[in-house]
């Protein structure tokens, strides 16, 4: 994460000259269309599209990998954990049992075996689009695109302001811990029991607390000086006229949020199994 | 363990859904008459979503594990504390826009489902504030309110983790007995996070301030 609290890398391609609550909308659509399906077949499709949209989008490998590794490690714990409590889960819903490995009466089926596999996909499959909006767009444009795609204004300006605090709040926060560690305050595991270290975390919270409301106060009179609020809607700096090129991809959006609609609504999410 | 499982599984039913869809449309209603009292959103109230989203992301770091896939998360005690300070509107945007905002950039993915447990704590911790005279910023918070956090705060787990299960169920997809496993682990760290650290700190910051007693209203 760089300084301003944004993951935004500067590139040129199609996708950064796209406006931002296009991306937005596309990320709305194909959550949404992810959302309706159980299927390995399509994951898999919108995987391959996904990374074809992140090599179109010219950025880096570097900094996209770290994410897919979390998001590996994530499905993997995940699996076992599902596998543990629910061993027969995929069985249930395509009703044939194919053990896999049987231990008296807690065996575990292929069915769900692969019914991880498609859930691990399914949690991958929404990746690319998310990393794709966080990564071109240029945070100054976030909040106006949240405001044109409907979120109020004062709405989208305390996302705005999040994104600007974070890396102040968080060095202060690492502050406060050094200066409490200093003062013989136990955070670390070894150096006081669970309970000790959690009820420590409260000699940072007040401090805390009372140092970000003295800066809410700070900035919220700074703003009302300028006069914020004072209107029912607001102009932004960056915010640019919609190009064919938007406009032609809002469509494909809307489509595919459609058909993802539909689709949930008339067949449902089937687990598709293909033993 | 059966029964109260079952009670998740019985939401799955036409009955169960439109009983959490009617719930949720209270909780709206009941934000939305909390807003229009207030008129519009003040400055400081945007300002503070956002100081509070942004604290959430940044003390989302600090966990301390307790068991697989279980740890106490310092940053769920800001949800009633900021719910308590700037009213039910704040609470839910900062669990909104805080988890969502963290989920995006620490792992490029958002679970929607738990963004909603965590807002639907920072709204029901704001509830407290229905009381008018409960103002912790000029040291007035009685046991009556302190018994009322807490009341607020498990409620609010109780609709955020239907949601959160309404969610991983229909959308993700997830087996029910697994969530049920999970979500029971979460809110009872979550709970005990917002018991020893999230009302304490707002206790302790009322007694700091000082109660005015001398001063009158003169008509």
């Amino acid at each position: 994460m760089s300084k301003s609290g944004s993951l935004y890398i500067e590139r040129d391609s199609l996708f950064h000259g796209l406006d931002g609550s296009i991306k937005l909308l596309m990320l709305i659509a194909w959550t949404g269309f992810v959302f309706a399906f159980m299927d390995a077949r399509v994951f898999l499709g919108m995987i391959l599209i996904g990374l074809g949209i992140l090599k179109l989008s010219k950025l880096p490998a570097k900094a996209i990998w770290p994410l897919f590794v979390f998001i590996f490690v994530f499905t993997l714990f995940n699996s076992v954990f599902l596998l543990l409590i629910t061993p027969e889960y995929g069985s249930k819903l395509t009703g044939s049992y194919t053990d896999l490995i049987s231990l008296g009466v807690y065996s575990i089926t292929l069915e769900t075996v692969f019914y991880c596999f498609t859930l691990s996909l399914k949690y991958i499959a929404i990746m690319p689009i998310t990393i794709l909006f966080l990564f071109t767009t240029h945070p100054s444009n976030f909040a106006s695109s949240l405001n044109r795609v409907g979120v109020p204004y004062r709405i989208a300006y305390a996302v705005s302001i999040a994104l600007r605090y974070i890396p102040d709040v968080k060095t202060e926060v690492e502050n406060i811990i050094n200066a409490q560690e200093a003062r013989g305050v136990a955070f670390r595991k070894g150096d006081a029991g669970l309970g000790t270290r959690l009820k420590n975390y409260a000699t940072v919270m007040v401090p805390l607390l009372l140092s970000s409301f003295n800066r809410i106060e700070v900035v919220s009179n700074a703003m009302d000086l300028r006069g914020f609020g004072k209107n029912k809607s607001r102009t932004w700096y960056q915010r640019k006229k919609y190009t064919g090129l938007d406009m032609s991809f809002a469509a494909l959006s809307f489509a595919v949020l459609a058909a993802g609609i539909v689709i949930k609504l008339t067949i449902g999410a089937v687990y598709w199994y293909p033993f | 363990m059966d029964k109260l499982s079952g009670s998740f599984v019985s939401l799955i039913s036409k009955q169960g859904i439109t009983a959490v869809a009617i719930a949720v449309v209270l909780c709206i209603i009941i934000a939305l008459f909390n807003k229009k009292k207030g008129r519009k959103m003040s400055t400081k109230t945007v300002v503070a979503i956002g100081v509070g989203a942004a604290l959430y992301a940044a003390l989302s770091a600090i966990s301390i594990p307790v068991g697989p896939n279980t740890s106490f998360r310092i940053a769920i005690a800001l949800l009633p504390i900021f719910g308590a300070f700037f009213g039910p509107a704040a609470g839910f945007l900062i669990g909104f826009i805080g988890h969502a905002l963290n989920d995006a950039f620490m792992y490029g993915n958002i679970w929607w489902s738990w963004v909603f447990l965590s807002a639907m704590m920072g709204l029901f911790g704001g509830f407290v504030c229905f009381d008018r005279k409960f103002d912790p910023l000029n040291g007035i918070c009685t046991k009556v309110h302190i018994g009322l956090m807490y009341l607020w705060s498990l409620i609010g787990m109780f609709v955020g983790s239907v949601i959160a299960y309404l969610g991983d169920v229909y959308l993700y997809g997830e087996p029910s007995e697994k969530l049920f496993v999970q979500i029971t682990a979460a809110n009872l760290s979550n709970l005990v996070v917002i018991a020893v650290i999230g009302i304490p700190a707002v206790i302790l910051i009322a007694k700091s301030k000082a109660r005015n007693q001398g001063l009158k209203k003169d008509f």
